[in-house]
């Protein structure tokens, strides 16, 4: 991996005052290539895809059927049809839970530190009187075993926003098919880190988000196998997700057009792929050994300030995050600190309220890594927290 | 809270000027009206402008410190200085108004606003000595313009 290199493609690395930035897990940077290939959208083809027959549509249609491909060869789907664009992984998970064919009392089991991305939409369904929803100990395979009999959905996270440990979601994606369950597994914070082969995993559902792997905003994925997809009612539905309408009935796409409702983000979607593509040329596993470099150096560099480390103090157990609290001062009082030296992290709650109020956590400040990030970067930080942890200590 | 009660009026009027500063007026005026309500504060401005304030005092970590830890107090402080200078300014004016002199009747000491219309007559005379210069460069100008043309 030449960071140089790397960096070299992110415009706002290379400008003067130049920001740290360490809140990857929030949304990551863009390379000058993403936004390149958008722009060739919006400049040289700036039409609609999937319905107008004129050239330039035609190449929307192409450029959106390649994105489709890239996007299942890296997750290494069966075909393309598995891909369904959706705005993020919040999108794809509602997309799932607004979907599947409930019976009333149906149980939907989730970690007890999931996104509010992945909690509130089955609480939703919970309040509305169609599901059940429990939670076991996030990582924890034998309260997972107990707690997934009788489940008809298993929703669980991958890697945690909080604290970047993971949970060993193939093993839960066995237990909970010998149970008969179907599996989601959200991997916002994994699919950009690590290898994700949704064929390995064997997961019925998996959803993430475009933004937090060098993509654009508002555009995310979530894969699901055929037979499920087929399954599954439509949600939003309107233009394209039809073939046919009189004013009593309509006749349903097919699968993926029948969940992508409207005219889409055409740009989003290119830019994705470029996006997957950069990351790919990089390799998941060295982006994965490279991020763990970055976080045991900054981990020891932390304890040795006496500053706590939320979750595993093990920095090889917790991937490119480190969630960390100065005694009791406030986590936004050390983000903002640091943001006075130009440090971009994370403070609060991370969207994972449930987890922080059941442990009686304030909230806590994140440093997420990805691969332009420096062990320079890194030194710095430590600098700058010696001087924070004497002001709030 | 309590820096919220100078941040108000000194955002208040910056935000005539600036939307920036609008935004943060109207954070300050909420922080405030919930306070007046019995309800807890649910702005950070107050805690962003501690954050600001001890920050630039981080190149001395043991002031930065004292200022951090006693924020609340060094808030106080400021307050009832802006309400004591609020209240000397009013009474001033009024002096000022009725006696023509702000320190009260038969008074000759400095008076601030005596001082601003005498420095106005200054300023005046300054200006019109810069015309006065100005008028020069600018015949300067053409008699140099004039000679070239030649």
């Amino acid at each position: 991996m030449n960071i140089n290199k790397i960096r070299a493609d992110f415009k706002i690395l290379n400008q003067k005052n130049a920001p740290v930035y360490f809140d990857n897990a929030c949304t990551t940077l863009r390379p000058n290539s993403v936004i390149d290939k958008m722009r060739e959208y919006y400049e040289i083809y700036p039409s609609c895809g999937g319905r107008s027959h004129h050239k330039i549509g035609e190449r929307v249609t192409e450029e959106v059927l390649k994105a489709r491909i890239e996007v299942a060869k890296f997750f290494n789907a069966k075909n393309e049809s598995e891909i369904i664009f959706t705005r993020n992984t919040t999108e794809g998970i509602n997309l799932v839970a607004n979907s599947l064919k409930w019976k009333k009392g149906d149980k939907v089991l989730c970690s007890d530190k999931e996104h509010n991305s992945n909690l509130v939409p089955w609480l939703l369904a919970k309040q509305r009187g169609i599901l059940k929803h429990e939670v076991f100990r996030f990582g924890d395979l034998n309260d997972f075993s107990k707690k997934v009999r009788g489940a008809r959905l298993v929703s669980i996270v991958h890697t945690s926003n909080v604290d970047g440990t993971s949970q060993d979601v193939k093993e839960m994606i066995k237990i909970a098919h010998e149970n008969n369950s179907i599996v989601l597994i959200d991997t916002a914070q994994s699919a950009p880190h690590k290898e994700t082969d949704v064929r390995k995993l064997d997961c019925d559902f998996l959803a993430c988000s475009g933004h937090k792997m060098l993509g654009p905003s508002g555009m995310g994925v979530l894969y699901g196998k055929m037979d499920l997809l087929k399954q599954l009612n439509q949600f939003i539905v309107g233009g394209e997700t039809v073939t046919n309408t009189n004013y009593t009935s309509f006749d349903a796409e097919k699968v993926p057009e029948k969940f992508e409702a409207g005219l889409q983000d055409y740009g989003g979607i290119v830019g994705f792929a470029e996006a997957l593509k950069y990351l790919k040329k990089i390799g998941l596993n060295e982006i994965e050994r490279y991020e763990q470099k970055l976080n045991e150096r900054l981990t020891s560099g932390l304890l040795n300030l006496g500053v706590n480390i939320i979750g595993s103090k093990d920095a090889k157990l917790r991937g490119g995050i480190v969630g960390f609290n100065v005694g009791k001062a406030d986590s936004h009082d050390v983000s903002m600190m640091l943001d006075s030296y130009n440090i971009a992290t994370r403070s609060g709650m991370h969207c994972a309220h449930s987890w922080f109020n059941a442990h009686s956590i304030k909230g806590c400040s994140r440093a997420s890594f990805y691969i332009y990030n420096t062990e320079d970067e890194v030194d710095f930080m430590l600098e700058k927290m010696k001087d924070i942890v004497k002001i709030l200590e | 809270m309590v820096i919220c009660i100078i941040a108000l009026p000194v955002f208040a009027f910056l935000g005539l000027f600036s939307l920036k500063y609008r935004i943060l007026a109207a954070e300050a005026f909420r922080c405030l009206f919930r306070t007046a309500q019995l309800k807890p504060c649910d702005s950070r401005l107050n805690q962003r402008i501690k954050i600001n304030f001890t920050s630039k005092l981080m190149w001395w970590p043991s002031l930065a410190k004292g200022v951090y830890k006693n924020f609340a107090i060094l808030s106080w402080i400021f307050v009832i200085l802006m309400i004591g200078s609020t209240i000397a300014t009013g009474y001033g004016f009024y002096n000022y108004v009725k006696y023509g002199n702000c320190n009260g009747p038969d008074s000759s000491a400095f008076c601030v606003f005596n001082a601003f219309s005498e420095q106005s007559i200054q300023n005046d005379s300054c200006s019109s000595n810069i015309t006065a210069v100005f008028g020069e460069l600018k015949s300067y100008k053409s008699a140099e313009n004039l000679s070239v043309g030649g």
